[in-house]
């Protein structure tokens, strides 16, 4: 900085110029992130003819619908109710599964609980694409390629430690005192736990089920392995098969892209907060 | 970081004890100790048990048929010893696999770091929409990666994508570069969208532990020039470095072990130029059904994730979040 003279007047234009440059620096890590999107939301509005236009435009000259409703056909309506009733359900089971062990973690001392947990925390490290080797064989042999049933139990590998370990953040930042108090007036420490820690931990749940559902709804590696049917592929999968060999229907996969996407960035609009608080309790505080 | 709740255990005990009568306090701690731990046991025992099926056996049998020559066709698998290792070490994809997954995980971090980093500060201020602008910039993040991919696999696309449209913008002509099908650039453009994908989670958690630090310092640090840099050497960084080192070491195993992007964009391709560990295990098994061979390379990528998790247990004990 070149400005010179006294020390007050000098840090008043610079300040404002800085804020001016900061602004703009935020304006163009908004569009590093974002104008990606605007490729594809504009891309689903677009007909064939468009495509080739040089300079492309980002607003078609003749939006049209017909991608989307193209893209509302029946298999992909099966692949949305797949999705749908995998994600939910694993995510029911994650939660209840989930809340139990991590309030044990948070609130009970027993043998081997450090060195339990620890060992829950590692899992998160693994290799997916390690574990499907033999998972994959395991449900082959037994003949449930192609269920439900496959895709939930392998999807509670990596939900159930993620879920134990956030929401034992946020137990663990709930005091202690308030069970202490609901003991004293005759609650059991299940008691206590059912009637004082969950309700006031429901933001907390909600973080955590929403985390769930995400990494449940985009999974990819064990969709694509433990389905081989069309009807019970999963968005992911499913959207894939429209890549096609020679030539693929760009408009078309991108108003699909744009459907998945809405209730996913809908959810997170929604539950902002609660997300991030988990991420980062779960993340850096444990 | 709270204090409170690290000895829950411990503390809870002593307080219940002291308020028990004298005649009865030898045992009623030991009797509340043996309740805790049953009911402890008992709660976490549907957790423990999915772990040890669906994990520990799968993978003491995934290590175990690394050892193996089996293959889908041959239903009697002979035990040979390192020998799939030897010919691992002995291929040039092997090396190839390796260089470009310490390239691409080790690029894709310290990008997601820096640019992580950087809008948290910037993030941090406040203006008029700070909430929107953050929003928005997480949304690539919460982007499932099959999405992400096909967008940019579209973006890339040399002749409608939106890459080669923003070069036009600056004036050449005809740059209808084919970012995926060219073995020379096609790493580079994987990186570049796992940066995109990644950096928002960095950013978040950056986000969170500047709270910690003082609004002044943070101002300081992006109005003034170079003083500016040396108040985020001295006093941003070290304060928030406890969550720099957990962010980056859980970006590196991340971004080691993701499968979905490159996947979708190149399958590894053209050639080997974008196979990582987890691309290439995917194809040798599920492709070329070596199970032996595949089984080899999830454990050579096991034994380098080891270190990053012995790190990892490292930074956890020392934030005390194993307590």
């Amino acid at each position: 900085m070149s400005v010179q003279g006294s020390a007050v007047r000098a840090a008043r234009p610079r300040a404002s110029v800085n804020s001016l440059v900061s602004s703009l620096l935020v304006l163009l890590l908004v569009a590093f992130f974002i104008l990606p999107f605007s490729w594809m939301v504009s891309m689903g509005f677009k007909q064939p003819d468009e495509w080739f236009v040089t300079p492309p435009r980002l607003i078609p000259q003749h939006p049209t619908l017909a991608n989307y409703l193209g893209a509302l056909d029946p298999a992909f309506l099966r692949y949305a109710f797949n999705s749908v009733l995998v994600s939910s359900v694993t995510t029911a089971i994650t939660i209840i599964c989930a809340l139990f062990s991590a309030y044990a973690f948070s609130r009970l001392a027993f043998p081997g609980r450090r060195q339990l947990f620890t060992l829950i925390i590692l899992t998160q490290l693994l290799p997916l694409v390690v574990l499907i080797i033999p998972i994959y064989r395991f449900f082959a042999e037994q003949g449930l390629i192609n269920t439900y049933l496959a895709l939930i139990v392998a999807y509670l590998t990596f939900t159930v430690p993620v879920a134990v370990w956030l929401l034992r953040g946020f137990f663990a930042s709930i005091p202690v005192d308030l069970e202490e108090a609901a003991k004293i007036d005759g609650c059991t420490q299940m008691g206590a736990f059912l009637r004082v820690v969950l309700p006031l931990s429901a933001p907390g749940i909600a973080g955590t089920a929403t985390y769930v559902f995400f990494s449940t709804w985009q999974e990819l590696l064990f969709a694509l392995s433990l389905t081989t049917s069309q009807d019970m592929r999963t968005l992911p999968v499913g959207i894939l098969g429209y890549i096609g060999e020679h030539e693929t229907n760009w408009g078309l996969l991108m108003a699909a892209s744009t459907l998945i996407c809405i209730p996913v960035f809908g959810l997170f609009l929604f539950l902002q907060r609660q997300f991030v608080a988990g991420l980062v309790a779960g993340g850096v505080k444990g | 970081m709270p204090q409170s709740w690290h000895a829950v255990g411990g503390d809870f005990l002593a307080d219940t004890a002291s308020q028990v009568k004298p005649a009865a306090a030898a045992r009623a701690p030991r009797r509340r100790a043996w309740r805790d731990a049953y009911l402890g046991y008992f709660l976490i025992a549907p957790t423990l048990i999915l772990i040890g099926v669906l994990i520990v056996l799968p993978l003491v049998e995934a290590i175990g048929l690394s050892f193996t020559d089996k293959l889908f066709i041959n239903p009697t698998p002979r035990f040979v010893g390192l020998q799939n290792y030897l010919n691992a070490i002995q291929s040039d994809v092997f090396w190839r696999v390796v260089l470009n997954s310490l390239l691409w995980a080790g690029i894709v971090v310290v990008f997601q770091f820096l640019l992580g980093l950087g809008s948290a500060l910037l993030l941090n201020r406040n203006f008029h929409g700070q909430a929107l602008a953050r929003a928005l910039v997480i949304l690539p993040w919460v982007t499932p990666g099959v999405v992400a991919g096909l967008l940019w696999k579209l973006l890339y696309d040399p002749y409608i994508g939106g890459v080669n449209a923003f070069i036009h913008l600056f004036g050449i002509p005809d740059p209808w570069i084919p970012w995926l099908g060219n073995p020379s650039t096609a790493l580079g453009a994987v990186i570049f969208t796992a940066i995109w994908k990644g950096s928002p989670f960095s950013m978040v958690m950056y986000l969170a532990a500047l709270q910690g630090v003082s609004q002044d310092s943070i101002e300081a640090a992006l109005i003034d020039g170079a003083n500016g840099w040396n108040r985020l050497w001295h006093v941003i960084l070290p304060e928030i470095m406890p969550t720099v080192r957990i962010t980056v070491l859980l970006t590196s195993v991340w971004t080691f072990n993701y499968f979905d992007l490159i996947y979708v964009l190149t399958h590894g391709g053209p050639g080997e130029s974008t196979e990582i560990f987890p691309t290439y295990i995917y194809r040798l098994f599920f492709e070329q059904t070596k199970l032996g061979a595949a089984t080899t390379m999830g454990v050579v990528s096991l034994v380098i994730l080891l270190v990053f998790a012995l790190f990892y247990i490292r930074e956890l004990n020392r934030a005390r979040v194993l307590e």
